[in-house]
Parts: C-alpha cells; sequence; structure tokens
C-alpha cells in the first residue's frame, strides 16, 4: 500500500479555502493541472457518490467518486474509478482545519493507494509533489495577502 | 458543554516540539502558570492511567489522569480527575502534524467540559488564553521559534 501525505498553510481562513475546494466540480477554477471538468449524469456536485470526470493539460481523462464530503470538518474523500496511473484502491482526502492563532488555516491532502510493482514511489513523488503540493501552491497564491 | 480549541504553526520540526510535549509530567519546565508537578505513585510519566498532580499559579491544585499517549500521531489525551476550579467532566487533547511543505508543526489543542451554571464564558476563556493560548507561547519559546 502506497502513502502519499502532503501539508501545508494557506494564508486565508477556512471558510474562504472551503468555498473553494469545496466544489467537486471546481478542480480547473484552481489546480493548474486540470483543464476541464464536469459532474456525470447531471448530479450537484455536491452529491456525495457523484463522479466528476475531468481532464488533465496533457489531454489524459480522470473519473473520481466523491465519498465524503463535511462542512463541519472541511473534508472532502475521494476514490479514482479510472485514471491512466495504473493505481488501484485509491483513497484521497483533502481536508482544512483553522489556525486560530492567526486567522489562517492548514490544509492537508492524504491518499493511499495500491501501485504496480516499482512504480510506487514514482507515483507517491507525482501524486504528492506534481497533484498535492502543486494545487496548494496554487491556493497559496490565490490567497497571497 | 463548553468546546474550546486552540492551533498554531510552530517553527520547528515535529520531533522536537513532541520532545517537550510528550512528557506528561514535563509542564512544569514550560508552562507559566504550572508551578510544580509529580505523578503520583512514582511511576513513569509515559504510562497510560498515570496521574500528574501540579498546582498552578493562584495555588489550585489539579489532578490528571492520562488516558492516551501515541508517539505514532504525536498525540495526547487527558482529563481532570480533580480541579479547585470548575472544570467538570474536562477531557482534553493535544496533537502534532508536520507540515511537510516547510518542516514546521500544526499544533491542536482542544478540550470539551462543563461547568458551573453562569461560569461557561469566564471558564472557557480562561481555558483558551491562560492555559491553552500562553501554553503555545511557551512552547514556541522553548523550542527556540519565533511567532509562527
Amino acid at each position: 500500500m502506497a502513502n502519499v501525505f502532503v501539508s501545508s498553510v494557506i494564508d486565508a481562513p477556512p471558510e474562504e479555502v472551503w468555498k473553494v475546494i469545496r466544489d467537486f466540480n471546481g478542480l480547473p477554477s484552481w489546480h493548474p493541472l486540470i483543464a476541464q471538468s464536469h459532474i456525470e449524469d447531471g448530479k450537484a456536485a455536491d452529491q456525495v457518490g457523484c463522479i466528476r470526470n475531468f481532464t488533465l493539460n496533457d489531454g489524459e481523462r480522470i473519473r473520481e467518486r466523491l465519498l465524503t464530503l463535511s462542512d463541519v470538518e472541511f473534508t472532502c474523500t475521494y476514490e479514482i474509478l479510472e485514471s491512466p496511473m495504473g493505481v488501484e484502491n485509491y483513497v484521497a482526502t483533502l481536508r482544512l482545519v483553522p489556525i486560530t492563532d492567526g486567522d489562517r488555516c492548514y490544509i492537508e491532502w492524504t491518499a493511499e493507494f495500491d501501485a504496480p510493482e516499482g512504480e510506487e514511489e514514482a507515483l507517491e513523488d507525482h501524486i504528492g509533489g506534481t497533484v498535492f503540493q502543486g494545487g496548494f501552491d496554487a491556493l497559496k497564491k490565490r490567497f497571497a495577502a | 458543554m463548553v468546546d474550546v480549541f486552540k492551533s498554531a504553526v510552530i517553527d520547528a520540526p515535529v520531533e522536537k516540539v513532541w520532545a517537550l510535549i510528550r512528557d506528561f509530567n514535563g509542564h512544569d519546565r514550560w508552562h507559566p502558570i504550572v508551578l510544580d508537578s509529580h505523578i503520583e505513585d512514582g511511576g513513569p510519566s509515559d504510562r497510560v492511567g498515570c496521574v500528574r498532580s501540579f498546582h498552578v499559579r493562584g495555588g489550585a491544585h489539579i489532578r490528571e489522569e492520562l488516558t492516551a499517549l501515541s508517539d505514532q500521531d504525536y498525540s495526547f489525551s487527558y482529563r481532570i480527575l480533580e480541579a479547585e476550579v470548575g472544570l467538570l467532566n474536562y477531557v482534553a487533547h493535544m496533537k502534532l502534524v508536520p507540515i511537510t511543505e516547510d518542516g514546521r508543526t500544526f499544533l491542536q489543542w482542544w478540550s470539551r467540559f462543563d461547568t458551573p451554571p453562569g461560569e461557561e464564558e469566564t471558564l472557557k476563556r480562561m481555558v483558551e488564553e491562560d492555559v491553552y493560548q500562553a501554553g503555545i507561547d511557551a512552547i514556541r519559546k522553548a523550542v527556540g521559534a519565533g511567532a509562527g
């Protein structure tokens, strides 16, 4: 089982950051790797169980199902149904926690998955660095004072 | 029922902060309101179930039991057994998480408790400011970190 854990601090209250990341169909509006996205079967983006179908800048397609959405815990959990990465049993969680000392927020993005033999480390690096940290960098820029 | 939640960024690696706060009997060395502390029955301070007995500034005596300790999650939980202040059914938790981006630490300290009628606001404020925020500031100083 491969594991990714990436965390950072965003200089904005969690309620503000949550408005952006809560939209399960909103990746193209904030994540630099994502070109376009739609929710399958005309469901709402905050309907647990809905599937987002999105395209990366390089044209690859990924489908992910929303498993948990909590406005109280600022948490979003999803699983990959289809992707070009060759991962299996992939479940990821994006989560915010308020930082009371400074009115900022802690952000954490974690994933667990099975990878093809020998590709575990490369996939952990790619997902943790390019996908998750890349997303944090974009959010930090967006909320820069 | 009162809920208190305080959190902060500490400008030091998680292992360093954990080394300080992991000692359930060590708070008299860093927390400004704790005057003295000892573990009852002389046992180790990392034995889950141990009781720390201490005095705070102003003289109040408090006994707290360690109810959970995790080196894996950098967290511990404790409850008040006896206190000469109106904190009833008090259960508290402290937890550290590494901030992978820059090697700092995210610290969370929270609790839930009851109070005598009419004392909710005063005691909430005391726990938030005099205990948790003052403790966070002191942890920063103790690990040599500036304002996170």
